[in-house]
Formats: structure tokens, C-alpha cells, sequence
């Protein structure tokens, strides 16, 4: 009868585990820490393997005798105890053994750490800045890959395969974090600081990532891509992120492209375009943004994303044909870029249309007393759908 | 249980809490006015504690009230406090903003004593009782807050000795009190007996002359080198000394700090009469430096030959108050010597707009430049 009352009572309890285990489970999960895709994350994944089960074990061992003590030893009216102290074996093996289990554990962590941190062997270096809620990549001038000249993208961090890439983080408002976790630990961007973080593909894809410091109203929508391409695929898209700027001949994209020096070059900037009277279109972020930055619309249709990567600028169809490629036709499927048949209209036409309304932002300077009055974020320029047409026209001439 | 005071600011808090939550649903669950409600109920609910703990400051019977009311107040320094107070107000108001800050802190405190003692005194005929509940209510305040009042005067009164002692007096007087600390702390430890009066003598004296000789170098300022280096004020934007080197007394040391090496992006340096730079994370030497538009980077200037040079940063011209003259625009750093290093901070928030006019890195002295690229 007593051990029917206890089965009873027990029995919620493989349940519970059971379903703990299943919040593990998942089809989709690119951002899945426990499959590693580059020496680096695979260097954090061989540490886990030894550190979780530890961990594991010893929290197990813990919680089961702490059950057993609540149950065996609760109050029920009897005497209390006689009460011992110092007990020299117990008291030397309970430090001995946690002791070794830590010293275990150290080896194998700093040796981790160390090992990180290496950045002596670097072959590429890439800048990367975060603001409210976008990534900003910008590659120096390095021979070697045939960058001649700085790139400056976002949202996507286009890198070869096999390549140790060093990225140089650091923060134009507070601090994020980036972490693409199937190539390596997260790494807080600061402002005023420059961390350093190697990342490294074993084969070309794309890899997702994520914020992971608190930064704000649109922090879980400030994500990122890391898209790693083989040697050849990517000195193609730095020839084409360094081809020169080709206006539009004439038509909608040409109207867009006097929308665009209208409305959107106060804050974005598109590198060699030029004002009806020649002279060069610089973008003022600084006036009018708190981060003093917007993304660089450059190539934009290089790109698959849009919005710190919270938007596809392609449909979901052809977004599934990039993801789904093979590592051997991964590079060409990407490198198309967005075509007008995969161009995601939709999301695009309804950003530009009101995009506080699809991204929460900061975007109402007059209630922005501490920002100075700046946006964080895009305002809602009021475009019509005019504007908007001749925009998307034009915005899909940025190949 | 609960009397009729505390059942007033107990509903007044419900309710405010109960509206403030609806304002956060309702109307804007940023604005100013939910967060006021939550303030009011948050007083209330304090003020709703407070009554029920002193039962309304209700006495027992008429004939207890009547009894401590008929008693005339304590002495009391807490009304002079709180003069001290409004007076120290009234001067920051006229002169420095810091004042002002230490007069409502003065007042506040003085008058919250006061208050608790005048409500005390009369909470009921038993004296000690009255002792005891004024001790309960801001005994627990009064210790930490003295204590944190003799140690900022301390800190303070060191600092100003410390600023206006010559560098090795200085150093001499740091190492005098350090030994009479240790030697005072060890007493303490091996002589039970000493930890009575003598020790209060001691340390009352001590904080005495400590604070003597701190208004007094206070009054006296800064060493000389202080006082000029400030007036060179030679870490302020407007100070541009990219010509001959004018500066003396300047810290040299600042560059040394963690927060400005942590941001460094490049170095640049200046070896055999060649100047090259090499961007953080490779090996290689590189002919441009990408800067991040609109964010502040560092870059390092290290120089390994004898003679002494500076980096400037030449960032194009510029126009002076639309007068139609154009200057350059440039920064540098200070004159370096043999394997000296200096920082050079940039913050550059656009590209440059000319393409005649790129914006560089020069040594002045040496061939060759670095370009410097705003993507």
C-alpha cells in the first residue's frame, strides 16, 4: 500500500525528464551549438564533450542525495541527531575529489582558451561593427585576396572556406555580442574596444548566427550570416563587390535612383554614386542616425538579407535552393544573387513602406530626448507607392 | 490589525499600482506617468508600512498622550544640521553645482533626523521605549552613513595632501602612513589592551591631522606641474600642437592606458628612416588602414630611431566659418622618441569627399604616407 503511494507520487517524474529532454529536440536548428562546422567551434565541442557529462554526473550525484536527504531525514516529531564534527577522511576525500575533477576540467578549458586565442597565423582580417540592430563588415585592402580596395557589406560576413579569418569587433552604441555557433564562441563587441574572434568554414554554406548581448528594443532581430565560399567562388565576389558603380541608363531604375539621392542617402550610402551636378553622393549617417551609421547599400543585391538580417531579400522558394545546395554548388547558387524572379518584393515594399512596422526601432526622434534627437533605427519616410517602385527598380540594379 | 492610517496608504498604493499597471497597457508602457504611479504606490505602500509600525503615532490613553506631550523637546544638533543645509543650498546655487549636491544631502539627512527624533520623543510616556524605536527606525542608517562620510573627507583630505606634495614627498609620506597603519593594525592584533580609549585616541588624532593638512593644501593647490599641466590642457579636442613641440608638463604616461590600447586598429612605425604600418591581426606591412566611419579607433606610433618624430593624421581641408579660407584639417601626436610609443585616436565620420585630398598618415621628416580609408 506505501509503495503504491509512492509510485504515485514518483511517477510525474519520468515525465518531467521526458519532456525536458525533448525541449532538445529540433529539425531545423542552424544555430545548433553541438555541431560544430570549423576547427574552432570543433575545439569548443570536444571541451563540451568532456565538461558536460562531468558537470552532468556531479549535478546528478547532487540533486539525487539532496532528494534522498529531504525525504529520509525530513521532520516528522523524531529526536534530533547527535551531532559530529571533524571527520579528517571524509573532509580530505571531499576535497581531493572535486579538487582533481576542477584540475581535470582547467587543463582542458585553458588549453582551450589558449588555443582560441591564437590569431598569429591569420590569413584574412575583417572589421566588424555593431550598432542597433545590424552587423556592418568591412575588409582593409589585403593583396592577397585581391582586395584592393576596402569592402564594405552587412548583414551576410562573406568568407572562403578553410581560411583563418580574424574579425576585429568593436561597437558604435552599446554592447552586442556575435556568435555564429557552428564556427565558433560568442565574442562581445564593445564600444572604445577591439576584440578579436578567428572564424574559420570547413566547407562552403551558410551559417547562422545571433546577438547574444542584451542591446536593446530589436536585440532578437539583429542576427547574422556567415556564408563561406570556396577559394575560387570568393575572389569572384570580391571582383564584384569592387566593380565599379553603373548607373542606371534610364527608365524606373534611373527615376529610383533620384528617389533614392533624395531620400536615402542622408543615411545609406552607395559607393561611386553621384549627384546630377558629379560631384560624389556621401552619406551623413552622423547627422541623423544615433550610431552615426547606416548599412552600406553597395551590391545589395549581393546579399540574401536585408534589415540586420532579419528580412530575405529573396523568396522563400530560392532562399530554400541557397540553403539546400550542395557544398559544390553552393558558391553559384549564391553568387546569382537576387534575381527580379527570387526577389523577395514583398518584405522589401513593406520595409520601405513603413519600416518601423516590420522591425521594432527607436525610430521617432522627437521622443529620442537622450539620442539627441537621432534615429535608432529607420524612420517611416512617407514614401508613395511610386516612390516605392522606382526604389525596388533601382535597388535591383545594386547586383 | 491593521490601523486607520495604514489602511489609507495601503489602498492608496493598490489602487496607484492597479492604474499604473492599466497606464502600461493602456496608454504607453514607456511614458513618465506609469512610472509615477509605481512611485506613488511605492511611497504609499512605504508610508502605509511606517503607520502600522507606529500604530498612527497613537498613544496608548489620553492620559499617556497628554504626558508626552507635556514633555519639552531634547537637545537636538539635527535642527542646526538642517540649516547647515539649506545654507550650503543657497551657496551652490550661487557658486559651484557640487555645493549644491552636498547641501540637499546635508539637508535631507538633517532633516529626516530631525523628524524621526521629534516623532520619537512624543510616540509614547516611556522614554526608553521612545529611545528604542528611534534606534530601530534609523540607528541602522545613521553608522554606514557616518562611516561614509569620515571616509570620503579622509580620501579626500588625502588626495589633496598627495596633489601637493612634491612627486618624492609624496612618495615619502605614502610610505609613512602605510608603516603607521601596519604598525597601528599589528598593535591591534597583539595588544587586547589597546583597543579601548587609546585606540579611539589614536585614530581621532590621526583623522584630525589628516584632515588639518588636507584644508590646508587644499588651500595651498596643486603642485607646479600639475597646475601648469592642466593649464597646457594639452588632452582637450582643441589642443593642436602638430608644429614645434610646446607642451612640458603633460602626463606621457597617459597613453599607457588599458582602455586606449584595447582600441587599436593598426600600428604605425617609423624604423631605419621607413615608416610602414601593419594592421592588428597580420603580420604583413600594409600601404592603407581601414577606419570604421562614425567610431572612434586607436592607432599606435611607435618610433625605433633615434631621432624624435610624430604621426599626423592629415584629414583633407576645410573651410573656416564660411569664410571661404581653407585650412588643413589634421591631428598628430606628440614628438616620440627612441622606442617610445604614443597613441593617435580617430574618429572619422565620413569618406573623403575629394578624391585630390585622401586622407593619410605622414611623419613629418620622412617620405612615404599611409592611406587611410573611411569604407
Amino acid at each position: 500500500m506505501r509503495n503504491n503511494r509512492i509510485f504515485r507520487r514518483l511517477a510525474p517524474i519520468p515525465a518531467l525528464v521526458a519532456a525536458a529532454l525533448l525541449t532538445g529536440c529540433a529539425r531545423n536548428a542552424p544555430q545548433d551549438t553541438f555541431v560544430p562546422k570549423g576547427p574552432n567551434a570543433e575545439k569548443i565541442d570536444n571541451l563540451q564533450n568532456i565538461v558536460f557529462p562531468m558537470a552532468g554526473i556531479v549535478g546528478v550525484i547532487v540533486l539525487v542525495l539532496a532528494g534522498y536527504i529531504f525525504v529520509k531525514f525530513k521532520d516528522k516529531g523524531q529526536p534530533i541527531p547527535s551531532q559530529a564534527h571533524g571527520k579528517p577522511v571524509v573532509e580530505i576525500t571531499l576535497t581531493v575529489i572535486p579538487a582533481l575533477i576542477l584540475t581535470v576540467v582547467g587543463v582542458f578549458t585553458f588549453r582551450g582558451v589558449f588555443d582560441l586565442a591564437e590569431t598569429r597565423d591569420t590569413e584574412l582580417i575583417i572589421n566588424v561593427t555593431g550598432q542597433q540592430w545590424w552587423w556592418e563588415y568591412d575588409y582593409p585592402a589585403q593583396e592577397k585576396y585581391g582586395i584592393t580596395q576596402p569592402i564594405i557589406t552587412s548583414g551576410q560576413l562573406v568568407i572562403p572556406e578553410k581560411t583563418k579569418v580574424l574579425l576585429r569587433e568593436t561597437s558604435r552604441d552599446v554592447i552586442h555580442s556575435y556568435w555564429i555557433p557552428a564556427l565558433n564562441g560568442k565574442k562581445d563587441a564593445v564600444p572604445g574596444r577591439i576584440h578579436l574572434l578567428r572564424l574559420e568554414a570547413d566547407q562552403p554554406g551558410l551559417y547562422a548566427g545571433q546577438c547574444t548581448e542584451f542591446c536593446g528594443l530589436s536585440h532578437a532581430n539583429m542576427r547574422m550570416e556567415a556564408v563561406a565560399l570556396s577559394e575560387a567562388d570568393f575572389a569572384k565576389w570580391v571582383a564584384n563587390q569592387q566593380r565599379a558603380y553603373a548607373p542606371p541608363a534610364s527608365g524606373l531604375a534611373k527615376e529610383g535612383e533620384t528617389v533614392f539621392l533624395n531620400q536615402c542617402v542622408r543615411c545609406h550610402q552607395v559607393n561611386g554614386l553621384k549627384k546630377t551636378d558629379g560631384t560624389p553622393a556621401i552619406a551623413q549617417p552622423e547627422q541623423n542616425v544615433y550610431s552615426g551609421a547606416a548599412p552600406n547599400l553597395s551590391h545589395l543585391m549581393s546579399r540574401n538579407t536585408f534589415a540586420g538580417a532579419m528580412f530575405d531579400l529573396v523568396t522563400e522558394k530560392c532562399r530554400k535552393d541557397i540553403w539546400g545546395a550542395s557544398s559544390a554548388e553552393f558558391g553559384a547558387t549564391y553568387l546569382e544573387g537576387v534575381t527580379e524572379d527570387c526577389l523577395n518584393q514583398n518584405d522589401l515594399r513593406a520595409w520601405l513602406r513603413n519600416a518601423p512596422a516590420m522591425k521594432p526601432m527607436y525610430a521617432d526622434p522627437t521622443k529620442l530626448g537622450a539620442s539627441g534627437g537621432k534615429y535608432r533605427g529607420m524612420p517611416n519616410l512617407g514614401l508613395t507607392e511610386d516612390d516605392i517602385d522606382k526604389l525596388v527598380a533601382y535597388l535591383l540594379t545594386l547586383k | 490589525m491593521f490601523t486607520n492610517g495604514s489602511k489609507y496608504y495601503l489602498g492608496l498604493s493598490v489602487v496607484s499600482a492597479i492604474v499604473g499597471v492599466a497606464y502600461m497597457v493602456l496608454v504607453n508602457p514607456n511614458d513618465l506617468g506609469a512610472l509615477a504611479l509605481f512611485v506613488l504606490a511605492t511611497a504609499a505602500g512605504t508610508v502605509a508600512g511606517f503607520s502600522l509600525f507606529i500604530r498612527d503615532g497613537e498613544v496608548a490613553t489620553a492620559a499617556e498622550a497628554i504626558e508626552a506631550a507635556r514633555r519639552a523637546p531634547g537637545a537636538s544638533i539635527w535642527p542646526i544640521v538642517t540649516a547647515l543645509g539649506a545654507a550650503t543650498v543657497l551657496v551652490g546655487l550661487a557658486t559651484v553645482p557640487a555645493w549644491f549636491i552636498i547641501g540637499i544631502a546635508v539637508f535631507c539627512a538633517g532633516g529626516l533626523e530631525w523628524m524621526i527624533q521629534g516623532w520619537a520623543e512624543r510616540a509614547s510616556a516611556d522614554e526608553r521605549w521612545n529611545e528604542e524605536v528611534r534606534t530601530r527606525i534609523i540607528g541602522g542608517l545613521e553608522f554606514p552613513g557616518l562611516a561614509a562620510v569620515v571616509l570620503v573627507l579622509i580620501a579626500y583630505a588625502f588626495s589633496r595632501i598627495m596633489l601637493n606634495a612634491s612627486k618624492n614627498g609624496a612618495t615619502v609620506i605614502f610610505m609613512i602612513v602605510a608603516t603607521v597603519v601596519l604598525i597601528i593594525g599589528s598593535l591591534v592584533a597583539v595588544r587586547p589592551g589597546f583597543r579601548g580609549r587609546s585606540l579611539a585616541t589614536v585614530v581621532t588624532a590621526g583623522s584630525v591631522v589628516l584632515l588639518v593638512a588636507g584644508v590646508a593644501s587644499a588651500f595651498a593647490g596643486e603642485r607646479e606641474e600639475l597646475t601648469k599641466a592642466a593649464k597646457e590642457d594639452h588632452f582637450s579636442a582643441e589642443h593642436r600642437e602638430c608644429g614645434p613641440e610646446k607642451s612640458k608638463y603633460w602626463d606621457k604616461h597617459a597613453n599607457n592606458t588599458v582602455s586606449l590600447r584595447s582600441a587599436v586598429i593598426a600600428t604605425v612605425t617609423v624604423e631605419n628612416g621607413e615608416v610602414y604600418a601593419q594592421a592588428v591581426g597580420l603580420q604583413t606591412k600594409v600601404g592603407s588602414i581601414s577606419v570604421p566611419r562614425s567610431n572612434p579607433v586607436a592607432l599606435m606610433f611607435r618610433n625605433k630611431d633615434e631621432k624624435e618624430y610624430r604621426l599626423t593624421v592629415n584629414l583633407g581641408t576645410q573651410e573656416v566659418a564660411q569664410t571661404g579660407v581653407k585650412e588643413e584639417k589634421k591631428d598628430c601626436t606628440q614628438l616620440t622618441g627612441k622606442n617610445q610609443e604614443q597613441i593617435l585616436l580617430l574618429k572619422i565620420t565620413k569618406p573623403a569627399e575629394n578624391p585630390d585630398e585622401p586622407y593619410t598618415l605622414t611623419v613629418p621628416g620622412l617620405k612615404g604616407e599611409i592611406k587611410v580609408i573611411v569604407p
